[in-house]
């Protein structure tokens, strides 16, 4: 079982990034989510998300998944965002397994069903 | 105030260059709640050094339906009144996520200077190598100063700098729900604009409590036919605007929304790149975000083409000018009239009701009727669901499309949050003196 992403169907409205920091903290924060959304690039309309899981970076592109080994060597073409959060350094996801009244908190909370249980 | 809340006021004294910080009384905001109660409350306080406050809402930034909304209560130079302009996209949350509940920017720089503000620390920068610049550029100066693409901007352009009655405070790169002429307000302070950032954490009384609620309040949310669509042009269409759709589809791209709002009310035109295209753009500039549903029809109703209405919109977002005063008060009907016409934007929009609230919002429902008969009845309602979405920090335009929204679930998670009793008695008294 794992977190399914349709980058198409995302908003981009960051209520997955703050339920599943909720998970974590037991406050209202963005620091510790282990999906965010990526908004980086907002002047071109380009967003989409990002899921650190144990081993790998999942990358939710509108044109389709990538999926990063973490511990790899990054692609030198691609060039990194001076703002990307230092996902590396965050927990991986864990499918909220403490949360037993909802199952994963992004699942539960994304408005628009963009981000389901595979 | 210890719960759903920073518990700092910020005071700019733009004349002393001073900044200081106010702790926010819990007792405030027993009386006051949040939002405009007390933006209101600090207007009134500073009054004589002519303020600009900026707020948030008690639940900003909460796991709250739509609950993405700061607050900038001001004069306007417009209407002489002080009135209150709703802060959307992500920017309300990110106020609240750098350290401060509110901000009162009182007085007048010598020189221009812009305010930074980030993880609880406010400073008063100079401005000398963004005044000059539009909107667009300020913006992207500022985020490659700071190394930070997500830096949150609230920012003025030479419309404001100018003078123009018209100027608007334009957020990130976008046009904003300021009708009031805010941006002339800016430019006479010298005050270029503010930068936001944080990543803080707001406490919450009973935190099992307010989540599982919210979710409760999603759920019911979610049963709404409306929450299968996006974008403007579907506001537009269930305004009567229908023709909209097909006009504006073959430029659209994509739909985004506020913070945690289940609709998405905002729209992207690729102007200078294929509508369908998914992957990142190389160009660096292919389009335009569009949130204010009347510029875009005032453009249309102009005679220009959608490819052109987006041209006009990004140009009025650069020069950071309100674009439907714009369509309404300029008479031109081509592109290049437009672009050459900002300076001499002159005259007076309606602005409905007790003129306290923008007219960017709709003066009605959008997608439901909520049971309202007659016109008076209408109004009544739209300024009070106005006034209690900008106490709590609800994105505006998506009060106006959710009944499930109540005023009394907001007090459930106001008090569930703060662990004070906030009454609709309370609330109540709040929007009777908001109103007047």
């Amino acid at each position: 079982m794992g977190i399914k992403i349709n980058a198409l169907k995302c908003t981009n409205c960051m209520a997955c990034e703050m339920v599943c920091s909720y998970h974590r903290d037991d406050g209202f924060a963005f620091l510790s989510a282990c999906i965010v959304s990526y908004r980086a690039k907002e002047k071109k309309d380009y967003f989409g998300m990002m899921l650190k899981e144990e081993d790998v970076l999942v990358v939710a592109r509108p044109e389709g998944l990538e999926i990063n080994k973490i511990g790899e060597e990054a692609d030198p073409d691609k060039e990194a965002d001076a703002s990307a959060k230092p996902m590396l350094l965050r927990e991986g996801c864990d499918l909220c397994e403490d949360m037993d009244d909802y199952g994963p908190m992004c699942v539960a909370f994304c408005p628009v069903d963009a981000i389901t249980l595979d | 105030m210890e719960y759903l809340s920073t518990d700092k006021i910020l005071v700019i004294d733009l004349n002393a260059g001073q900044v200081e910080e106010d702790e926010l009384d819990e007792s405030l905001v027993e009386e006051k709640i949040g939002g405009i109660g007390i933006t209101r409350y600090l207007y009134d306080k500073y009054r004589q050094d002519d303020p600009i406050v900026i707020g948030t809402g008690l639940l900003t930034g909460t796991t709250y339906p739509a609950s993405a909304s700061g607050q900038i209560t001001a004069k306007s130079p417009v209407t002489g009144k002080v009135c209150h302009c709703p802060v959307i996209y992500k920017l309300g949350v990110e106020i609240k996520y750098s350290g401060y509940d509110y901000i009162v920017v009182k007085g007048r720089s010598e020189s221009p200077v812009y305010l930074w503000i980030h993880d609880g620390v406010a400073d008063i920068s100079d401005a000398a190598d963004i005044w000059g610049k539009n909107v667009w550029e300020a913006t992207d100066e500022l985020r490659t100063f700071v190394g930070d693409d997500l830096l949150q901007t609230m920012m003025i352009g030479p419309a404001g700098e100018n003078g123009s009655d018209y100027a608007q405070v334009c957020f990130n790169h976008w046009s904003s729900p300021d009708r009031f002429g805010f941006g002339k307000l800016f430019g006479a302070k010298n005050l270029k604009g503010l930068a936001f950032r944080g990543m803080g954490l707001i406490e919450i009384a009973e935190p099992e409590d307010y989540v599982e609620q919210s979710l409760e309040i999603l759920k019911q949310v979610k049963e709404n036919d409306f929450i299968q669509k996006k974008g403007l042009a579907q506001i537009l269409s269930a305004l009567g605007e229908e023709d909209v759709v097909e006009w504006i589809q073959p430029v659209t791209h994509r739909h985004s929304a506020d913070y945690f709002t289940p609709y998405a009310t905002n729209t992207y035109l690729f102007l200078d790149e294929e509508s369908g295209l998914l992957e990142e753009s190389k160009k660096e500039e292919p389009g335009v975000l569009v949130s204010d549903i009347y510029a875009l029809l005032g453009f249309k109703k102009a005679g220009l083409s959608a490819v052109d209405a987006g041209r006009a919109l990004k140009a009025c977002a650069k020069y950071g000018i309100d674009p439907f005063a714009v369509t309404q008060l300029s008479g031109k009907t081509t592109l290049d009239e437009i672009k050459d016409c900002f300076d001499s934007i002159k005259g007076e929009i309606e602005i409905p009701g007790k003129g306290l609230f923008t007219p960017w919002c709709p003066t009605g429902p959008i997608f439901n009727d909520f049971d309202l008969a007659g016109e008076d009845e209408t109004l009544a309602w739209w300024e009070r669901r106005q006034a209690v979405s900008m106490i709590f920090g609800i994105q505006p335009l998506f009060s106006l499309m959710c009944p499930e929204l109540t005023e009394e679930n907001m007090l459930e998670l106001a008090s569930l949050g703060t662990d004070l009793e906030l009454t609709q008695e309370i609330l109540d008294a709040v929007i009777d003196d908001i109103l007047g």
